[in-house]
């Protein structure tokens, strides 16, 4: 239904047009004897097509225009203007002012209709277009979020990848890196961010798997030479993250070359210190290390909750960066909320 | 000027043979014209040449809706003196359609056999 504003302060003539709209079918015709209330109606609903009348008191059809395409949203809605054919002048303003026809008076039903019929065909492809533009989006929308689940999937499975070969479970991978999107949140990092951290961090160790198993799943503690090649994880893990266009990727990427850096400036493959290790390093530091140390591991006993925070503790501003630790301690209920609900139980395989 | 008779098979061409909707505008005509008349009053005795040139132009859309054209030219004519701020005679000129009104509405109540 084809909602038809139509203004004009002669009664007459708002009878005649309303009838000839309703004679067309398919149309609600709305009235207003008053052009000012007309504008009031228009800022609230959008009509499908204006009929305006010329010569009206207060506000005349011109200026009726101009106040009705200076709203929001109204510019491209059809707009008839009547005028007696003796008013050229007008016309000629009419059309510069934003009119798209006119209708001759005394009306005449048979140009009245064929020109209603245009403006409202008009305004059928009108909404026809913006429809298929809204759907167009919404499809972007959704492709692009599909993209961007299987990027994460993707990331996620070259992370399990790394942990077939490595005894450090799939829960580690999920506790260290809420861990480290709980110390995101607290450090005051934006939502975006803290999301961000959280979907790369599970990539921090995929350098693992450069790594012989020799050395890799050695129960025993490794000797000098052996931990040297074990400290390569880090870049292995950057050369195959580094220079991708996706964003968690890249992230993953600074994050597998910094996270064993140390705030002194004695961590490895760099030895860059303080502010000049990149945020996502320094935080998933902390988150890591907790979580090894309140882990199992083949080769040692998990530490107490105490031990591990003590141990945060005693390496503010050596091995961590003391905001992040901070910001680590000021989460910690939820360390504790995710600490059980990411157990280390058997993960099923993809 | 010519007597006014009614020019049913014009109006009606113009209404798409719409007999419906020209006793409607018959019916509204009959209802309007003594507002419309004393439109044309009120604004001539305020002196309101704005006013007045408006309340013109509606009776001369009246009057061509009604097609009578030898009306329509007579206000058509008094619009664009009005418009030229010209008000002499005005007073003359607003008597006649006037008149000119009444007589229509006359042979409209004939028309619907009232």
């Amino acid at each position: 239904m084809h909602s038809v504003l139509i203004i004009d302060d002669s009664e007459i003539n708002l009878t005649l047009i309303k009838a000839l709209v309703q004679k067309l079918g398919g149309c609600d015709p709305v009235l207003f004897a008053d052009p000012l209330r007309a504008l009031e109606w228009c800022k609230d609903n959008v009509p499908d097509l204006v009929i305006v009348d010329y010569m009206m008191p207060v506000m005349d059809g011109l200026q009726f225009i101009t106040a009705f395409r200076a709203l929001h949203g109204r510019n491209e809605i059809p707009l008839l203007m009547v005028t007696a054919s003796d008013q050229k002048d007008v016309r000629y303003d009419a059309l510069i002012g934003g009119a798209n026809d006119f209708l001759n008076k005394p009306i005449d039903r048979a140009e009245f209709s064929a020109r209603t019929r245009n403006m409202l065909s008009l305004r059928t492809a009108q909404k026809h277009l913006a429809n298929r533009a809204v759907h167009l989006e919404a499809e972007v929308a959704a492709r692009t979020a599909d993209i961007r689940d299987r990027e994460k999937e993707l990331i996620f499975r070259i992370s399990r990848a790394a942990e077939f070969r490595d005894p450090e479970t799939g829960a580690h991978i999920q506790r260290m890196a809420h861990y480290s999107q709980i110390i995101a949140r607290n450090l005051g990092l934006d939502e975006r961010q803290q999301r961000l951290i959280l979907e790369a961090a599970p990539m921090h160790d995929v350098g693992k798997i450069g790594i012989p198993d020799g050395i890799l799943l050695k129960a025993g503690k490794l000797t000098t030479d052996e931990f040297e090649i074990m400290k390569k994880h880090a870049r292995l893990g950057y050369e195959l993250l580094a220079g991708s266009r996706s964003e968690i990727i890249s992230a993953g990427a600074e994050i597998a070359l910094t996270h064993h850096e140390k705030y002194d400036g004695t961590g490895y493959p760099n030895q860059v210190a303080g502010s000049a290790i990149p945020i996502f390093g320094r935080i998933v530091s902390v988150a890591d290390v907790f979580d090894a140390l309140t882990s199992e591991r083949p080769y040692k006993k998990a530490w107490s909750l105490e031990d591990a925070v003590a141990f945060l503790e005693d390496g503010r501003g050596k091995r961590f960066d003391p905001l992040c630790v901070d910001a680590f301690l000021a989460g910690w209920d939820e360390v504790v909320e995710k600490r059980q609900r990411f157990q280390d139980v058997v993960v099923p395989l993809l | 000027m010519l007597a006014y008779s009614l020019n049913r098979p014009v109006i009606l061409e113009r209404l798409g043979d719409d007999e419906e909707i020209l006793a409607m505008m018959i019916d509204m005509y009959l209802q309007d014209v003594d507002n419309n008349c004393s439109a044309l009053d009120s604004a001539l005795a305020a002196e309101d040449a704005s006013g007045l040139l408006r309340e013109v132009h509606t009776v001369k859309g009246l009057l061509a809706t009604f097609a009578d054209e030898d009306g329509a030219a007579m206000a058509f004519a008094l619009e664009s003196r009005l418009k030229e701020g010209d008000m002499r005679d005005a007073e003359a000129a607003i008597a006649e359609l006037q008149a000119r009104m009444s007589e229509i509405a006359v042979v409209l109540q004939g028309e619907i056999g009232g």
